[in-house]
């Protein structure tokens, strides 16, 4: 009678811990998800005095920079789901890193405190959004692995989980962005 | 040019006087072993012939003078180790970078070594000596060689018995980082008990405020258990391609290292068990190679900076 109410208990805490640590799972992929949202949010606030310093000082790029704030005011419209605001980021951010190309040919704004500060701050966001990105592809391969995997892949049925799919990492995300390759190519 | 050629004379003038000092120190050390020597067997000659107050009074002789010498001379030995560091390591290291400078009695205090969280055992004994500082390019930096212990005690029929144990005896590497973080990040070798830990506080609880961040270069998440506060700012600092350096910077030390990233620093801990920088006593200061061992670890250290590429100042850190 003790070993089957024993048993009993055992097999009722290993459920609470299993059914625990997939709700927690689950959180932190929303919590994770949230981070990157956060960090192109201040990223997307870079945009508008980016584009206001490098207007000054050229002339030629107009079409990039049109390009520039028109997929900000899309990125910020609110009406994106987060898959479409992160795929938007990322044409966003080669954009910007195209920029970045040309000011090669304006010394001036090469020489701009402004825009030095601006660029500065626009790389450590870039890196930054890269963690949070990794962050979220690791906490979203751990939620995928404990919903597939016995014995918590009962409670994930139970709770209806399902996969998610983890973010693509662009090919420049892989490398360590650095200034050497913004400026020498 | 000619100060150059000017202070290369100094110096071979300066090796010159210290070689007089060693063979001193190194005579002095040799007659003290012999007067040693000397006493123990009059000793045993006394307990042979069973004169054992001739044996114990013969043997306090050479004995008392033996020590004398030995304690005497230790001063000069002291004196003339210093010398050696500050005029000819310190010289020498001129060659390598201008910025670089010696400190002998200076090293690593043992706040900062606790402070650095590289360990997380506390010392009970800590010896630092050593300190080497310079600056390459935009990035200072500072290592000095540790040897921090920690005691146990357990009693036993006689009283207790105290031993102690090696936290950590080598080089600690310390650089100002080149990028802005708010909380600590550890990376420590894997070892079988972190392994198990680690498969704890990810699967079942979490211990503490400190995690453990899961990386995605399999054979760094093979080497080492990386614990933040933090998981995006610890990816932030562990970048897939600084994971790679630090791999390559691991291959080259035999024994796997430690890495901190706090207080806006970089700590990097190398166990290593050879005492460098300290003069030779028994064989001559004048032979070409003297440096080159101990003037290799101080390229290994400077090169890191590179390495690390901790130059790349672009992230809003100056």
């Amino acid at each position: 009678m003790i070993v089957i109410l024993g048993l009993i208990v055992f097999l009722l805490i290993v459920g609470i811990v299993i059914y625990n640590s997939l709700i927690g799972k689950r959180n932190q992929v929303t919590n994770a998800f949230s981070a990157i949202d956060v960090m192109l949010k201040k990223r997307f606030d870079l945009i508008p005095n980016l584009v206001e310093v490098v207007k000054q000082y050229t002339n030629y790029e107009q079409s990039t920079l049109t390009k520039i704030v028109e997929l900000r005011a899309k990125a910020t419209s609110g009406t994106l789901t987060d898959e479409e605001k992160a795929s938007l980021d990322t044409e966003l951010s080669s954009a910007v890193k195209g920029l970045m190309v040309t000011v090669e040919n304006y010394p001036d704004l090469k020489a701009n405190t402004n825009f030095l500060n601006l660029q500065t701050t626009w790389t450590e966001s870039e890196e930054q959004i890269a963690a949070a990105r990794r962050t979220y592809n690791a906490v979203v391969t751990d939620y995928n692995n404990a919903i597939m995997m016995f014995p918590s892949n009962m409670f994930a049925g139970m709770l209806s989980y399902t996969k998610i799919d983890v973010l693509e990492t662009p090919e420049e995300e892989r490398k360590n962005i650095s200034a050497k390759e913004l400026f020498n190519n | 040019m000619d100060s150059e050629i000017n202070s290369k004379t100094n110096l071979q003038d300066i090796l010159n006087t210290l070689e007089v000092d060693r063979k001193k120190i190194a005579e002095t050390y040799q007659t003290s072993y012999i007067l040693f020597g000397l006493a123990l067997v009059i000793l045993l000659v006394g307990l042979f012939i069973r004169f054992v107050a001739l044996g114990i009074i013969g043997c306090l002789v050479p004995l008392i003078i033996g020590i004398v010498m030995y304690f005497r001379i230790d001063d000069d030995a002291k004196k003339y180790k210093l010398t050696y560091k500050t005029s000819i390591v310190g010289a020498a290291l001129k060659d390598i970078n201008d910025t670089l400078a010696i400190t002998p009695q200076s090293g690593l205090p043992e706040y900062e070594f606790i402070s650095s969280e590289l360990f997380t055992i506390r010392p009970d004994r800590y010896k630092t000596q050593d300190l080497i500082s310079g600056i390459a390019d935009k990035t200072s930096f500072w290592f000095a060689e540790v040897h921090a212990e920690y005691k146990t005690e357990t009693r036993t029929k006689n009283g207790t018995r105290t031993e102690w144990h090696t936290i950590f005896k080598g080089i600690i590497f310390v650089a100002d980082f080149n990028k802005n973080f708010e909380v600590s990040t550890v990376v420590r070798p894997k070892s079988f008990g972190d392994s198990i830990g680690a498969w704890f506080s990810k699967n079942v609880f979490s211990f503490g405020n400190t995690e453990v961040v899961q990386l995605e270069n399999i054979d760094f998440d093979n080497k080492f258990v990386t614990y933040s506060r933090n998981q995006i700012e610890a990816r932030y600092i562990l970048t897939p391609a600084m994971m790679e350096r630090i791999l390559d910077l691991n291959r080259k030390s035999d024994d796997t290292i430690s890495i901190s990233f706090i207080h806006s620093k970089m700590y990097i801990a190398f166990p290593l068990s050879h005492n460098y920088f300290e003069p030779p006593i028994h064989s001559s200061l004048l032979v070409p190679d003297l440096l080159t061992y101990d003037l290799s670890i101080v390229q290994f250290m400077q090169d890191i900076v590179h390495e690390l590429d901790l130059n790349t100042r672009i992230w809003g850190k100056e």
